[in-house]
C-alpha cells in the first residue's frame, strides 16, 4: 500500500475507519500536537492602553473564565486538527474539519468586543454554509465507488472520484478554513487574541494540506 | 446512463444552487443564518441519496453539525445584537400553576428512559422543558453543562469498548444508550433554561 | 486599477460570505452539467425490505445473541459487527410482537443496524459528532452566561 504521503507506519483500526500514520501525516500530526502543547502552557497576553495626554498606562485584565474557556477552545482546536491530520475515512475527515471550524469560530467569538463578535458571525456562516460542500462531497465519494476508506480509494480497485466531487471537497475546506482571514481583519493577533488565536492560522493550514494529499490520492 | 441516483442529484443540485444563490443576494445578517437552515436541506438530501443503510448512519451526524453550529451562531447574533432578554413567567394557565406539570413530567421522564436512545432523550428532554417551561426557576447552567459532559465522557468509554474489547458490545452498546439519552435530555432542556430565565 | 477594487472589496470581511455562497453556487452549476454521475452498485450496508416484519425497514437481524452477516468494509476490525442488530430490549421485544410498526420507532431502542453503524464500525464518526454539539453548547452557554 503506496501513497503519495508514503507508506503508512502504522494503522491504527477503528472498525470500518483506519486512522494511518504515514510520514507526511505524522509531520502533520507532530505539528498540530506541539502547538496544543504551546496553548496548554501559554499564557494571555495583556492589551496595553496608553491614555492619551499623560504618562499613564494601563493594561486590560483578560478574567479568568475567558482565559479558561478560550484554552479550552485552543486545546480542543488543537485536537481536532490532530484527528483531521490522521483519519483515513473520507466521512470522518469531514466531520473533523467541521469541528476545526466550530473550535476556531469559539476562539474568535470569545472576545467579548462588537466587532469581533460581528467577525464571528460571519465567519460561522461561512463554516455552516461549508459544511454542504463537504458532506455533498463526501456523500458522492461513497455514492460513486462504494466505499469511504482512503485506503480503498488509494488501491485503484475502486471505480475514480469525478473531478467535480474533488473540487466540493476542497472548497468546502477551504470555507472551513477561512478563520485566520476574519482574525486578522478583526486585529485580533495582537491584542485580544493572543495567544489562542494562532491555533485559528495553524488549524486553517493543516486542513489546507491534508485535503491536498487526499484530494490527489483518492 | 441517466438512473434514478442522477436524476435525484440533479433535483438536489438545483436546490443546492437556487439556496445559494439565495444567500448570495442576501444583505440582512438575520435573514441568512434562517437561509443556512434551508442549505443545510440539500446536504442531506445528498447524502439520502445514498440510499443505504450507511446514508442513514451518516445523515444523523450531517444533521446534528448543523443543529450544533446554528445554537452556537444564533448565540452569537443575539450578543452582537446586543438584545436583551425579555423577563418571561410561568405560564399563567391555572391548570399549569397546580401540580399537572410535575406529574406529566415525571411521566415523560420515565417513558423516556425506558425508550433510551435517540427518541427516548427526545421524550424526557420534553418533559424537562415543559417543567421548567411551566415553571419558571432560576439557571442552573453549571450542572446541565457537567451532565452534558458526563454523557460526552460516557459515550468516549463505550466506543473504546467496542473498539478494543468486542468481548464486552452490550455493555458498551448500554453505555452508548444512556450517554445519547442524557445528551440530548441536557441540550432540551437547555431550551427550557433560557425561555424560563428571569424569574424565581 | 482593477486589482485595487478587487481588493477593496474583498478585504471588507462581510463580502466574504456572498463570495464563498457565489463559488459554491458556481460549483453547483458545474456539478449540474457534470451529470450523470455513475452509481456504484456494490455498495456497503445494503438495504433490503421485507414489509411482513415488524422491524421493516431496519430488519437486518436473527434472534437475538446469535451474529448475522453485515456487508461492512473491514469485517476482521469488528468481530462482534452482527449482534448489536440482533439485539433488542425486552420492551421492544414486546412491541415487535405486538404490532407491525415498531421498525417506524427502531431509533428509540437500543440495538438496530443503525447503531451497529453509529456505535460500532463507524464509531469514529459518531464520537467526532457529539464533540461538534458539546463545543457548540459551550460556545452558546458561555456566551448566554458572560452576555
Amino acid at each position: 500500500m503506496d501513497s503519495l504521503g508514503g507508506t503508512p507506519y502504522y494503522i491504527l483500526e477503528f472498525g470500518d475507519e483506519l486512522v494511518y500514520f504515514s510520514p507526511y501525516t505524522v509531520s502533520l500530526f507532530l505539528l498540530a500536537l506541539v502547538f496544543t502543547l504551546f496553548a496548554v502552557i501559554a499564557k494571555p497576553e495583556r492589551q496595553v492602553d496608553i491614555a492619551f495626554g499623560g504618562d499613564a498606562y494601563y493594561a486590560k485584565e483578560t478574567s479568568l473564565q475567558e482565559l479558561k474557556f478560550r484554552r479550552f477552545m485552543a486545546i480542543a482546536c488543537g485536537f481536532a486538527s490532530m484527528g483531521a491530520m490522521v483519519t483515513g475515512d473520507v466521512f470522518n475527515f469531514t466531520l473533523f474539519i467541521s469541528l476545526v471550524g466550530i473550535c476556531n469560530v469559539g476562539i474568535v467569538a470569545a472576545v467579548k468586543n462588537r466587532h469581533v463578535q460581528n467577525a464571528a458571525y460571519q465567519y460561522g456562516i461561512v463554516a455552516l454554509a461549508a459544511t454542504v460542500p463537504l458532506f455533498g462531497a463526501a456523500a458522492t465519494i461513497a455514492a460513486t465507488t462504494g466505499t469511504l476508506s482512503m485506503v480503498e480509494l488509494w488501491s485503484n480497485a475502486t471505480p475514480a472520484v469525478p473531478p467535480v466531487v474533488k473540487a466540493l471537497l476542497v472548497l468546502g475546506v477551504m470555507g472551513e478554513g477561512m478563520a485566520p482571514f476574519y482574525a486578522a481583519k478583526a486585529e485580533m493577533f495582537r491584542a485580544p487574541g493572543a495567544p489562542y488565536v494562532i491555533m485559528c492560522s495553524l488549524s486553517s493550514l493543516l486542513i489546507f494540506l491534508r485535503v491536498i494529499e487526499v484530494v490527489l490520492v483518492i | 446512463m441517466w438512473q434514478e441516483y442522477s436524476i435525484g442529484l440533479l433535483l438536489v443540485f438545483i436546490a443546492a444552487v437556487v439556496a445559494f444563490f439565495a444567500l448570495v443576494v442576501e444583505k440582512d445578517d438575520l435573514h441568512r443564518l434562517l437561509l443556512l437552515d434551508l442549505v443545510e436541506v440539500p446536504s442531506l438530501g445528498i447524502i439520502a441519496l445514498l440510499g443505504t443503510d450507511l446514508a442513514e448512519a451518516l445523515i444523523l451526524p450531517g444533521l446534528v453539525v448543523g443543529i450544533a453550529e446554528l445554537l452556537a451562531l444564533s448565540q452569537i447574533y443575539v450578543t452582537k445584537e446586543g438584545l436583551r432578554e425579555k423577563a418571561v413567567r410561568g405560564l399563567n394557565i391555572e391548570v399549569i400553576q397546580a401540580d399537572a406539570p410535575l406529574i406529566i413530567s415525571v411521566l415523560l421522564i420515565c417513558y423516556g428512559i425506558v425508550l433510551s436512545g435517540f427518541t427516548g432523550g427526545g421524550v424526557a428532554g420534553l418533559g424537562v422543558v415543559f417543567y421548567f417551561m411551566a415553571r419558571g426557576h432560576r439557571e442552573h447552567f453549571e450542572l446541565l453543562e457537567m451532565a452534558s459532559g458526563i454523557s460526552w465522557a460516557i459515550w468516549i468509554f463505550a466506543f473504546f469498548v467496542f473498539m478494543f474489547i468486542p468481548e464486552y458490545w452490550l455493555l458498551a452498546l448500554f453505555m452508548a444508550a444512556i450517554g445519547i439519552l442524557m445528551k440530548v435530555i441536557v441540550k432540551m432542556s437547555l431550551v427550557g433554561t433560557m425561555w424560563g430565565d428571569g424569574n424565581g | 486599477m482593477i486589482i485595487q477594487r478587487i481588493s477593496r472589496i474583498i478585504s471588507n470581511y462581510e463580502m466574504i460570505m456572498p463570495l464563498f455562497a457565489g463559488a459554491v453556487t458556481v460549483l453547483f452549476v458545474v456539478a449540474i452539467f457534470s451529470l450523470p454521475l455513475p452509481y456504484y452498485e456494490e455498495q456497503l450496508y445494503p438495504k433490503t425490505f421485507d414489509p411482513a416484519s415488524p422491524l421493516n425497514p431496519y430488519d437486518r437481524g436473527g434472534p437475538p445473541f446469535t451474529q448475522v452477516e453485515i456487508k461492512d468494509q473491514y469485517p476482521e476490525n469488528s468481530p462482534t459487527a452482527g449482534y448489536v442488530t440482533t439485539y433488542l430490549t425486552p420492551f421492544s421485544w414486546y412491541l415487535a410482537n405486538t404490532t407491525l410498526y415498531l421498525g417506524t420507532t427502531i431509533v428509540a431502542h437500543p440495538g438496530g443496524i443503525l447503531d451497529e453503524i453509529l456505535y460500532n464500525t463507524r464509531g469514529l464518526d459518531t464520537v467526532v459528532e457529539p464533540t461538534i454539539l458539546f463545543i457548540a453548547f459551550a460556545i452558546a452557554s458561555y456566551l448566554y452566561r458572560k452576555g
